[in-house]
C-alpha cells in the first residue's frame, strides 16, 4: 500500500497543500477533549479533593 | 515559521489550561489555606529517637484550648502510638518521624498524608469535624511486611477523649 | 532528500549490518517485556486477592522490583536504542561510524542489566545470598546487593555511549552535508539523548558517589533525602525517556500509515526541544510530600511541570491533524466522518491511535499528579500506577508494539505472520488497560497505597465510592489478564513471524511533512544552545534545593543505618579510613551552602 501514498507525497506540492489543509475534525476532537479536561479538573480539584476530610491547614 | 491559525488557536487554549490548574492549586493554598508539608522543621538523628523529648514517647498532648499535637513515630512496621486519639471539632498537628527507613503516613481516604523520611519530622495541621474513625496506611515500601504495616486514627466527641484520658491511656 | 531514501529497497537491505543491531535490541527488549508481563500477572492475581498461592507477599517485593526494573528500565531502553538507531541510519542515509562500537554499548547495557536482573530475581531463592527487594525507585536506607547498583551504572554507561554513537553518525553526515537541516527522525533522536545525558548524570551520580559505595560498606550511611532527590532529579525525564521514541513514531510513522504525513515539521522539532529544556527541572513535582523540602522549590516545579503539559498538547494537535489529513487523502469527508476513513483494520495504526487515546486518559490524572497540594489526595496511592499504566505502559508500550508490525518487515525483510492476531492483541491491551487503570484511579482515591502485597488491612475498611474497594479489585483482577493475555498474543506472533521465509518488497518510504522544514527557523537546530539552556534551567531548578539539602541532613545523612546490611563488617575498617576524607566533603558542601544563601 505505501506505493500510493509515495507518488502523493512527492516534494513539489507540499507547500500548496498547506494552505489548502484546514484541521477542521482535528480542531473539534481537541475542543471536546479540553471540555472534558476542565470539567473533570473541576471536578477533582474542587469538589472530590477540597470536599475531603482532614484539610492540611499548615 | 509557519503555524497554521487552528494550532494558534489550540495554543492559547493550552496556555489558559495551565493557568488555569496553576490557579486551582493557588486557590487551594490561599482560600482553604492547604498548606504543604516543608522544611519549617529541624533535622532529627533517627538513632536518638529514643531520647528525643518529642518521639521518645509518642503520644497526643494538647498544646491549647482545642488545638493538639500528635507525635508519632513509623518504624518497621507499624506506627506508635495505635491507635492516635484526638478529639473532634479541634486542630491537630502531626508531626512524624522514621526510626529506619522511608515510610509514609496516610489517613486513609483523606487529605492528611506525608513521606515518612528518616531522619526528617513530617508536619501536617489538619482540622478534625465529627468523631469518626479512619485507617492509617504505610503507602511508602518499607520492607518485606509491608503490607501489614498499619494504623488507627480516632477521632472521639470531647467528653470520651477527656473520659480516656482521665482513665488513664498512657500510649 | 534524506526521507525518500528507501525506494524498494528496505532498512534491512540498505543497511544489513545495523539492521542486526536493531533486531538484537528489539529482541532484548522483548525478552524484558515477556518477563515484566510474567511478573505482573502474578502480581495483579496476588494483590487483588485472586490468587496467591504462587509467591508468598514478602517475595511480592521481589517481583515488584523485576516488574519495574525489566519493563520500565529494561523493555523501554532497549527498544529506544533499537528504534534510534533505525532512526538515525534512515534519516541520515548513511551507516553508523563503526559497528564495533555499536556492538559494545549493546554488550554494555545487556551485560548491565544481566547483572541487575541476577540480583533482583535472586531474591526468589535462599541458596543465593544475595536480593534487590527495593523496587524500582531503590530509596535508601533500604539497600540492595552491589551488584544490582553496579549493573544499573553498566547499563547507563552503555546507552551513553549509544548517544555518543548517535552523535557522532551525525557530526559525519554534517561534515559531508554542511548546509542541510539535521532530517527530523535524528533531530529527535539527539534532542532526546541529550536530555538522557543531563538526567542520567543525577542518578549516575547517586549510584557511583553513595549507593554502590554504601552497599559495599565503604561508607556507612547515605542521606535519604538527598539519593531519593537525586533519583527524581532522573526520575521524571526518565518518562519522557520512555516517551520520545514513542513521540517519534506518532510525528514520523503513523501518519504514513493513516496515508498522509506530518502536518509540521517545525512544530515537530519546537516540542523536542521543549522536551530537553523543561523535562529535568520538575523532578521535586515527585517530592511534593517530602518533609525537608522548602514548600517554595515545590511551587517552583510545579509551574516547570505544568508548563511541560504544552509540548504533549501540541504534540495531541500535530498528530490528530496529521491522521486527518492522511483520512482526507483517502476520501474523508465531514467534520468527523473522516474517522471512518482510517486503516482501523491496521494493527500499527489502530494500536498507536489507542495507545494516543490513553495519553489523552493519562493527561489528565498527569495534570492531577503535578497539582502540589492536590498531591495530598492520590500521594503514593494506587492512583499513581494507574496513571503511569497509562502513559509508559500503554503510550509507550502499545506504540512500541504497534510500531513493531510495521518496523519488523523493515529490519527482518519478514511479513508479520498474522495482522489479525495483532488487531485483536492490541485492542485486547486497551481494552485490558482500560479496566485495571480505571480501577486503580478509583481505588486510589479510595486512598488504597500503592505497592503492597495485600491492599487489605485488618483494622479499617475503604469508604465506598465509584463502586467498592472488592469490586475494583475484580476489575484490576481481569484488566491485568487481558493485558497478559495480550503480550503473549504479541510474542507469540512476533515468535511464529521469525519463522516466516524472507521476501522482498515490504519497503515502505516515509513522506515529507506539508510543512517541512524549511519552514522551521534554523535555530531549532542549534543543539548547543538548547542544552546550555536546559542546563541552565536544571541548575536554577535544583542547586539551592540540593544545597539545602545537604546543608540540612548532611552529605552521608543523618545517622541512617543500613537494610539489610551486606558487607558492612568486613568492610569497615575500609570504612573508617574513608571517612575523614568524605567528612572534608560535608564540610566543604556545608559552606558552599552557607555563601549562596
Amino acid at each position: 500500500m505505501g506505493r500510493n501514498e509515495a507518488a502523493h507525497a512527492s516534494a513539489s506540492d507540499v507547500s500548496g497543500d498547506t494552505e489548502e489543509f484546514d484541521p477542521i475534525g482535528t480542531l473539534t476532537l481537541i475542543g471536546i477533549y479540553f471540555v472534558i479536561l476542565v470539567l473533570s479538573w473541576v471536578y477533582i480539584y474542587y469538589i472530590e479533593f477540597l470536599g475531603r476530610d482532614l484539610i492540611v491547614v499548615g | 515559521m509557519h503555524i497554521h491559525a487552528y494550532e494558534k488557536v489550540w495554543l492559547a487554549a493550552s496556555v489558559l489550561l495551565i493557568l488555569f490548574l496553576l490557579g486551582s492549586v493557588t486557590y487551594g493554598a490561599v482560600g482553604p489555606g492547604i498548606a504543604m508539608v516543608s522544611d519549617g522543621e529541624s533535622a532529627i538523628d533517627p538513632g536518638g529517637i529514643d531520647e528525643d523529648e518529642r518521639f521518645s514517647e509518642p503520644r497526643v498532648e494538647q498544646v491549647g484550648e482545642t488545638e493538639y499535637e500528635a507525635y508519632v513515630v513509623a518504624r518497621q512496621f507499624g506506627f506508635q502510638p495505635d491507635p492516635i486519639v484526638v478529639p473532634a471539632n479541634s486542630t491537630v498537628t502531626f508531626y512524624v518521624t522514621s526510626a529506619d527507613v522511608i515510610h509514609g503516613f496516610e489517613v486513609a481516604g483523606t487529605n492528611a498524608n506525608t513521606m515518612v523520611v528518616p531522619g526528617e519530622v513530617a508536619e501536617i495541621t489538619v482540622e478534625t469535624d465529627a468523631p469518626a474513625e479512619y485507617g492509617i496506611v504505610c503507602n511508602e515500601y518499607c520492607g518485606a511486611a509491608h503490607h501489614g504495616m498499619e494504623g488507627k486514627l480516632e477521632v472521639v466527641s470531647q467528653s470520651e477523649f477527656d473520659g480516656g484520658r482521665n482513665g488513664g491511656d498512657g500510649e | 532528500m534524506s526521507e525518500a531514501i528507501e525506494g524498494d529497497r528496505t532498512f534491512a537491505d540498505e543497511f544489513p549490518a545495523e539492521a542486526r543491531v536493531v533486531r538484537a535490541a528489539l529482541l532484548g527488549s522483548f525478552l524484558a517485556l515477556t518477563l515484566g508481563a510474567v511478573f505482573g500477572i502474578i502480581q495483579t492475581l496476588h494483590r487483588t486477592g485472586v490468587f496467591r498461592g504462587l509467591i508468598s507477599s514478602t517475595d511480592y517485593y521481589t517481583s515488584l522490583t523485576a516488574h519495574g526494573v525489566f519493563l520500565a528500565l529494561s523493555f523501554t531502553t532497549f527498544f529506544l536504542v533499537g528504534l534510534f538507531t533505525w532512526a538515525v541510519v534512515r534519516s541520515l542515509d548513511r551507516p553508523l561510524i563503526d559497528i564495533r562500537i555499536t556492538w559494545t554499548w549493546y554488550g554494555l547495557m545487556a551485560a548491565g542489566m544481566t547483572m541487575t536482573g541476577i540480583s533482583i530475581l535472586a531474591g526468589f531463592t535462599d541458596a543465593l545470598d544475595m536480593s534487590a527487594d527495593v523496587l524500582f525507585t531503590f530509596y535508601a536506607p533500604l539497600q540492595a546487593h552491589p551488584m544490582f547498583y553496579a549493573g544499573l551504572a553498566v547499563f547507563i554507561v552503555g546507552s551513553w555511549i549509544a548517544g555518543a554513537d548517535y552523535f557522532r553518525t551525525w557530526l559525519a553526515w554534517k561534515r559531508e552535508h554542511p548546509d542541510d537541516r539535521i532530517p527530523l527522525q535524528t533531530f529527535m533522536v539527539l534532542t532526546t539523548m541529550a536530555m538522557w545525558y543531563i538526567a542520567s548524570s543525577a542518578v549516575a551520580a547517586s549510584v557511583l558517589v553513595f549507593l554502590l559505595p554504601w552497599s559495599l560498606g565503604l561508607i556507612d550511611q547515605v542521606n535519604p533525602t538527598l539519593t531519593r532527590t537525586l533519583f527524581w532529579f532522573f526520575g521524571h525525564p526518565v518518562v519522557y525517556f520512555w516517551l520520545m521514541p514513542a513521540y517519534l513514531l506518532w510525528y514520523t510513522v503513523l501518519p504514513k500509515i493513516a496515508g498522509g504525513r506530518l502536518f509540521s515539521d517545525p512544530l515537530a522539532r519546537v516540542v523536542f526541544v521543549l522536551f530537553l529544556l523543561l523535562s529535568t527541572p520538575v523532578g521535586i513535582h515527585h517530592q511534593y510530600l517530602d518533609p525537608g523540602i522548602a514548600e517554595g522549590f515545590k511551587f517552583i516545579s510545579m509551574t516547570n511541570t505544568m508548563f511541560l503539559l504544552l509540548p504533549s498538547l501540541l504534540t495531541a494537535f500535530t498528530v490528530v491533524a496529521s491522521v486527518e489529513y492522511g483520512a482526507r487523502q483517502r476520501g474523508g469527508t465531514g467534520l468527523l466522518g473522516w474517522l471512518t476513513d482510517l486503516p482501523w483494520r491496521d494493527p500499527a495504526f489502530t494500536g498507536m491511535m489507542l495507545a494516543g487515546l490513553m495519553f489523552a486518559a493519562g493527561g489528565f490524572s498527569g495534570m492531577v499528579n503535578a497539582g502540589m497540594n492536590i498531591n495530598y489526595m492520590i500521594h503514593n496511592t494506587i492512583w499513581v500506577p494507574g496513571h503511569f499504566h497509562l502513559t509508559v505502559g500503554t503510550a509507550v508500550a502499545l506504540t512500541f508494539m504497534a510500531a513493531t508490525y510495521w518496523l519488523w518487515p523493515q529490519i527482518t525483510n519478514k511479513p508479520i505472520y498474522s495482522r489479525s492476531i495483532g488487531l485483536v492483541q492490541v485492542v485486547v491491551w486497551f481494552v485490558g488497560m482500560a479496566l485495571m487503570s480505571n480501577a486503580m484511579h478509583a481505588q486510589g482515591i479510595l486512598g488504597v497505597p500503592r505497592r503492597t502485597a495485600e491492599p487489605e488491612y485488618s483494622g479499617f475498611d475503604y469508604p465506598v465510592m465509584f463502586g467498592g474497594f472488592e469490586e475494583l479489585n475484580v476489575q484490576i483482577a481481569i484488566g491485568g489478564t487481558l493485558l497478559f493475555v495480550s503480550t503473549v498474543l504479541f510474542v507469540g506472533n512476533l515468535v511464529l513471524t521469525m519463522g516466516n521465509p524472507k521476501v522482498s518488497g515490504l519497503a515502505e518510504e516515509l513522506p515529507p511533512a506539508l510543512s517541512g522544514p524549511d519552514d522551521a527557523p534554523r535555530v531549532l537546530d542549534n543543539l548547543g544552545l538548547w542544552v546550555g539552556i536546559a542546563l541552565v534551567l536544571v541548575v536554577l531548578a535544583y542547586a539551592l534545593p540540593l544545597a539545602a539539602i545537604i546543608n540540612r541532613g548532611g552529605l552521608l545523612g543523618p545517622g541512617v543505618g543500613t537494610y539489610p546490611v551486606w558487607f558492612a563488617p568486613a568492610l569497615d575498617a575500609l570504612a573508617n579510613a574513608a571517612t575523614p576524607s568524605l567528612g572534608a566533603i560535608t564540610d566543604a558542601a556545608a559552606s558552599l551552602v552557607e555563601v549562596i544563601r
